[in-house]
């Protein structure tokens, strides 16, 4: 072997090395870029809201008290759900939410630190206490699908489930108050 | 000649495992042969990382978007 071939393989190595990080720039600036694209025209983002609440009165006065939960629809047309995470249930275990529009689902949590995620669909969140959860999302197809409880919070935290019920825009029908309930089944 | 480490044990010897003697290696065709390694490393990995793209960019197109927007 002459001396000058092992000066050639590493350079030859090398080569393909800087080659192999170009080419996984690449992939990185291709997947980034694709994460960005679909952020900024598809309204795909991490739920990123920060606002507190005061987990001892939660149940008692504000906009988790007892009466003020479940889905409402406000004057505007927007609707939103409201929901409390405590151990080891959903309050109100069933959500009406309409099919085809935006919807604002808000949570909070009055004991230890839950999450959900919505079978099907992108909803997915922590519910910490002292703080609003809150998701916007649009539901595509009618049906009822699962909420259960993603984070351990407990021994009953596998029974601690809801319901989300997806109606089609002529059964979401609020009433006087704006109010919508599941339909019984 | 039969394998007897016992005959020198107090002085163990990288020949005395027929695993540990070094090949006798023809310089030329270690040279040819390091001439494809790069290559054989390059599509070996490149296979790999495509296929792991190919199912994050299946999942993400045909799982992920078409759960809708959330934010």
């Amino acid at each position: 072997m002459s001396e000058r071939q092992p000066e050639m393989h590493e350079r030859r190595i090398l080569g393909t090395e800087l080659l192999w990080a170009f080419g996984v720039g690449v992939l990185i600036a291709a997947t980034l870029s694709m994460i960005v694209f679909t952020a900024l025209t598809m309204g795909i983002n991490p739920p990123s809201n920060v606002e507190r609440v005061d987990p001892k009165m939660l149940h008692l006065s504000g906009e988790f008290a007892e009466h003020n939960l479940g889905t409402s629809v406000a004057a505007d047309g927007s609707v939103t759900a409201r929901v409390i995470a405590t151990q080891f249930m959903f309050v109100p275990r069933c959500i009406a939410v309409p099919q085809g529009r935006p919807v604002t689902l808000r949570f909070a949590a009055p004991d230890v630190i839950h999450g959900i995620l919505i079978t099907g669909t992108n909803v997915n969140t922590m519910v910490v206490p002292g703080f609003v959860a809150q998701v916007h999302t649009q539901f595509t197809r009618s049906g009822d699908l699962l909420m259960p409880c993603h984070e351990y919070c407990g021994l009953g935290h596998s029974e601690m489930w809801a319901t989300v019920q997806v109606l089609p825009e002529g059964a979401f029908q609020p009433d006087r108050e704006g109010r919508v309930s599941c339909a019984q089944r | 000649m039969p394998h007897d480490s016992m005959i020198h044990s107090n002085q163990p010897s990288a020949a005395d495992s027929p695993f540990d003697v070094a090949d006798e290696v023809d310089e030329a065709a270690l040279a040819a042969v390091m001439r494809h390694v790069p290559l054989g490393a390059g599509v070996l990995a490149g296979a790999a990382v495509a296929l792991l793209v190919l199912g994050y960019l299946l999942s993400y197109l045909l799982v992920f978007i078409p759960r809708g927007t959330v934010g």
